[in-house]
């Protein structure tokens, strides 16, 4: 069988659902798969254990700003994603230093535009990944979220036909 | 110190980056390309991914039957709260609120979050689309080798860090 778009979607979607069924990524419910969640864990927790105050709520326990599964160890999904696709890259010999070329994704723009992404992922919980897994959750704001991704989508091609 | 979800999910992340390196899925990419140039190819994923993981919802919690929740509204999300009572999470009152378990941006308000939903959805889309592809995507192509995913990374990291400092908390004072 070919590995086509579709295929591995489908993978993603079991692997999503099985990760709060059987690895007890659980709480918060539908969080088996995220990458701007999971890399919140994973900062936040670096974060508040090298300055605590960051981490620091109320009655002084260390509580950190993420989901309840990392407050103990963070999960370590981005981790996972990086290692398996410089795998892939390897084997297939895909891989090699690339910059691209228009100016808005030039390094120094990607930067702003990360931070920007991240910002507004987080707003309403989740990376588009996410925001399918809550909205097949049966979640009414993460439908109403990835209807707002297509309207943004559709409107950065706007920019995108002029920018071109 | 329950190790469980951290050594799963670095298997997780290890199946994924690996099959998204070679399926190049994107979840941003496939509207994108549906809208610019009317190819299907990758937006065929995300219903892939919304059809399958709504039946691995349905179909996993009578394999695992500790999490017996899947149409979470109808108890009004009660067995969470009843659960997750130490961890402070409150229990949705209605099914137009999100699930419960999100503690940063939580209000018992639905019009907060469908604001917030509004603002953050269209600027997720948005930004990543001038990005050039959904934060998973840029995870693969800073793997491939590209510097702008690179930095595009350092962004992102820094991104919770600034929200976490001085949005969340905005957006506590405006909701509650």
């Amino acid at each position: 069988m070919r590995l086509t778009a579709t295929v591995a979607g489908g993978i993603f979607g079991l692997l999503g659902a099985a990760g709060q069924a059987f690895f007890h990524v659980i709480p918060p419910p539908a969080y088996g798969i995220c990458i701007a969640c999971h890399m919140r864990d994973l900062v936040n927790w670096i974060v508040a254990h090298i300055y605590p105050i960051y981490g620091l709520k109320g009655g002084g326990a260390l509580v950190i700003p993420g989901g309840p599964v990392s407050y103990n160890f963070p999960v370590l999904t981005v981790g996972g994603i990086l290692i398996g696709a410089v795998i892939a890259a390897r084997v297939n010999r895909e891989f090699r230093w690339k910059v691209m070329r228009v100016w808005w994704q030039k390094p120094w723009a990607e930067f702003f535009l990360g931070i920007l992404v991240m910002v507004s992922a987080l707003t309403f919980g989740g990376c588009p990944i996410r925001t399918a897994l809550k909205a097949a959750y049966l979640d009414m704001t993460a439908i109403l979220g990835l209807i707002m991704i297509g309207a943004g989508v559709f409107v950065g091609c706007q920019v995108l036909k002029k920018l071109t | 110190m329950d190790l469980l979800a951290p050594i799963a999910t670095v298997f997780l992340g290890l199946i994924m980056g690996y099959l998204g390196q070679r399926a190049r899925m994107c979840f941003i990419g496939g509207m994108r390309d549906y809208y610019l140039v009317k190819d299907t190819y990758l937006i065929k994923g995300l219903i892939a991914f919304l059809i399958c993981a709504f039946a691995g919802f349905l179909l996993f919690q009578f394999v695992a039957p500790a999490l017996k929740t899947f149409p979470w509204f109808l108890d009004g999300g009660t067995v969470f709260s009843k659960k997750w009572a130490a961890k402070g999470i409150t229990a949705s009152p209605s099914p137009l609120l999100p699930a419960p378990g999100d503690p940063i941006t939580w209000s018992p308000k639905v019009w907060a979050h469908v604001v917030l939903a509004i603002l953050g959805g269209f600027g997720l889309g948005f930004f990543s689309c001038l990005a050039g592809g959904c934060p998973f995507r840029q995870h693969i192509m800073a793997a491939e080798g590209s510097k702008s995913a690179i930095t595009y990374l350092v962004g992102f990291a820094l991104g919770a860090v600034i929200f976490h400092r001085f949005i969340a908390p905005l957006i506590k004072a405006i909701f509650t």
